[in-house]
């Protein structure tokens, strides 16, 4: 007899051998494998450690003129880091309000099929590219800067917040909006008065998670150009000058956790039933299970 | 209750009109067939029958959110697919479809807002919605004092400011009909608006409702599948009787209740 668990797991393992020899497909010769390893010792002990914590120390030009205490406030990572966080607020904020009018229309329970198809297409074709090509495509447009990085991030979160936000609206109980339809409110009420309340919260927590994940996609505009900390980090991959590099790389990975933190408290004030329940540290790394009483 | 629940009398056009209308979802067969149904202002019908025959069917029918698979359907003075003017037509869904989220006041006041009327004309009728819904962003005191009157009605002013989910399965209920009395429709539809509560309150929501539909000449439709129940508040009641002639369509009964 086949029961469901003996399917799933032949499926998995056809799954996995397909997968491998895809993988064999397009790997000439494996001995690189064991070649990389013996180069990442070389190139871990030889430029990336000890990272080079100069980083953070102010910067020659221009002069520091903070109190001496804080005066890390003047160094690279700290002015590329929260030149990036910027980024990241700013367009989240822009791009959920621009969002969310989309993805009302785009919502088959709100609006007409021709009208949700347009607004699809237009969420779709902002998501369609990651953000990193929005920002070449706007660094040559308005030129280098925390400008261009702010336009592409924003786009970006139109297209991907804006589908989480219509696959939300849409996944919402249908009863509140047959009795606002019938009772003949307008769309506009319906919208204003049942829709947004009704989902506010999952709204904004999708908004927080839409900053976690801007944060996390700013490092990498600076590259191009787009401001922020990777502007630095290309600037010393340039140089090959690494230890600074693993530097950058160490703050961005705190920074990110942190704000993963902070992002995972913040919506767990926003749960859907509103229950607080403070997560732990230890929630970073090890999803919360349900409990079960 | 039967003091003050005089017999309708039948004056001017009715609210509802039914004629040769058999519901039904889209690709399922015909659950009811009603060869002719009319409500008048004033009047009290009942609906009994047993569960999964069709009630709530017939109506989300009325209601405009389920079409007729043929037949006629006319609702103050319109025929479906049109629907009556805004306000007109207060539905309390069986499962009450409030904001949950939301406070009690805001959705009773979204009841009270589909009741104002439109107060900006204007030819394009896409501007005169969105100035409309602009202009319902910011309520009317009127607005606001039938709602609370309404919330005073249910005995839910010490919840006012609590949000839906936070109420137990009666007050919800309560909140629901508070919300269709602060809209003032000509049509109250209630789908069992009565269960979930105990008799007192029961005493007090019946009360509220019935004293509405007799002093402002409206048309109550309302499910009930408690038949005795029914009898007591309805002017009639339309028992849909299942499987009689056809196992799959059934017809409706009228059956007059004695005063
Ligand atoms: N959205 C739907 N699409 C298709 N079929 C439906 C839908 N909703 C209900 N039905 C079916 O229609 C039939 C009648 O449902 P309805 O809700 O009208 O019954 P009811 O008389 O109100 O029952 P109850 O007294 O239990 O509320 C049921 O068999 C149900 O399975
Ligand atoms: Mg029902």
């Amino acid at each position: 007899m086949i029961t469901l668990k003996s399917k799933f797991i032949s499926l998995s393992l056809i799954l996995i051998m397909f997968s491998f020899s895809i993988l064999n497909g397009m790997v000439d010769d494996w001995g690189r494998l064991s070649g990389g390893i013996e180069n990442l010792f070389i190139f871990f002990g030889e430029s990336l450690w000890p990272p080079d914590w100069s980083v953070l120390e102010p910067q020659n030009y221009p002069v520091c003129t903070t109190y001496p205490l804080f005066d890390f406030t003047c160094s690279t990572a700290w002015i590329g880091m929260t030149e990036t966080i910027k980024i990241a607020f700013v367009s989240t904020i822009f791009g959920s309000i621009i969002s969310l009018p989309i993805s009302i229309l785009a919502a088959r329970n709100l609006s007409s099929l021709s009208l949700s198809y347009f607004a699809r297409i237009v969420l779709a074709a902002a998501r369609s590219l990651p953000s990193i090509i929005w920002a070449i495509f706007f660094v040559i447009l308005v030129g280098f800067g925390p400008f261009s990085g702010v336009l592409a991030m924003t786009i970006y979160t139109v297209g991907y917040l804006g589908k989480l936000q219509y696959e939300a609206i849409e996944g919402m109980n249908n009863v509140p909006l047959e009795s606002a339809r019938s009772m003949g409110l307008s769309k506009i009420e319906i919208a204003t008065g049942v829709v947004i309340p009704e989902m506010a919260n999952s709204l904004i927590s999708q908004m927080i998670f839409m900053f976690e994940y801007n944060v996390r996609h700013g490092t990498v505009i600076g590259i191009v150009g787009a401001g922020g900390i990777g502007y630095y980090i290309n600037l010393y991959l340039k140089f090959l000058q690494y230890d600074k590099v693993i530097s950058y790389l160490i703050i961005i990975f705190i920074v990110v956790l942190i704000i993963d933190f902070l992002s995972i408290s913040a919506r767990s004030y926003f749960n859907e039933e509103g229950d607080i329940s403070k997560p732990s540290w230890w929630d970073l790394f090890i999803p919360k299970m349900k409990r079960v009483e | 209750m039967r003091e003050d629940n005089v017999v309708a009398k039948v004056i001017g056009k009715p609210i509802v009109k039914l004629i040769d209308v058999e519901i039904g979802y889209k690709n399922g067969e015909t659950l009811v067939k009603i060869p002719d149904l009319e409500i008048f202002p004033g009047e009290i019908v009942a609906i009994a029958g047993p569960s999964g025959v069709g009630k709530t069917t017939l109506l989300r029918t009325i209601a405009g959110l389920v079409r007729s698979i043929s037949g006629t359907v006319e609702v103050c003075g319109r025929v479906v697919p049109h629907r009556p003017k805004r306000g007109k037509l207060g539905y309390i869904p069986q499962k009450l479809g409030l904001v949950r989220h939301a406070s009690v006041m805001h959705n009773v006041m979204l009841g009270a807002n589909a009741g104002q009327k439109k107060e900006i004309i204007h030819r394009n009728k896409y501007i005169q919605m969105f100035s409309n819904s602009v202009l319902s962003l910011f309520p009317s005191t009127k607005a606001k004092r039938k709602s609370r009157d309404a919330i005073e009605k249910m005995r839910l002013t010490d919840k006012i400011g609590e949000p839906i989910r936070r109420l137990s399965g009666g007050q919800q209920r309560r909140v629901a009909t508070a919300r269709t009395l602060a809209q003032e429709p000509a049509l109250i539809l209630a789908d069992e608006f009565l269960s979930e509560l105990d008799d007192e309150t029961m005493e007090t929501v019946l009360r509220g409702v019935v004293t509405y539909v007799k002093n402002n000449n409206a048309a109550l439709l309302v499910v009930e599948h408690d038949v005795s129940r029914a009898k007591t508040m309805a002017d009639r009641l339309l028992v849909i009787d299942d499987g009689r002639i056809n196992p799959f369509i059934t017809e409706v009964t009228m059956i007059e209740v004695k005063v």
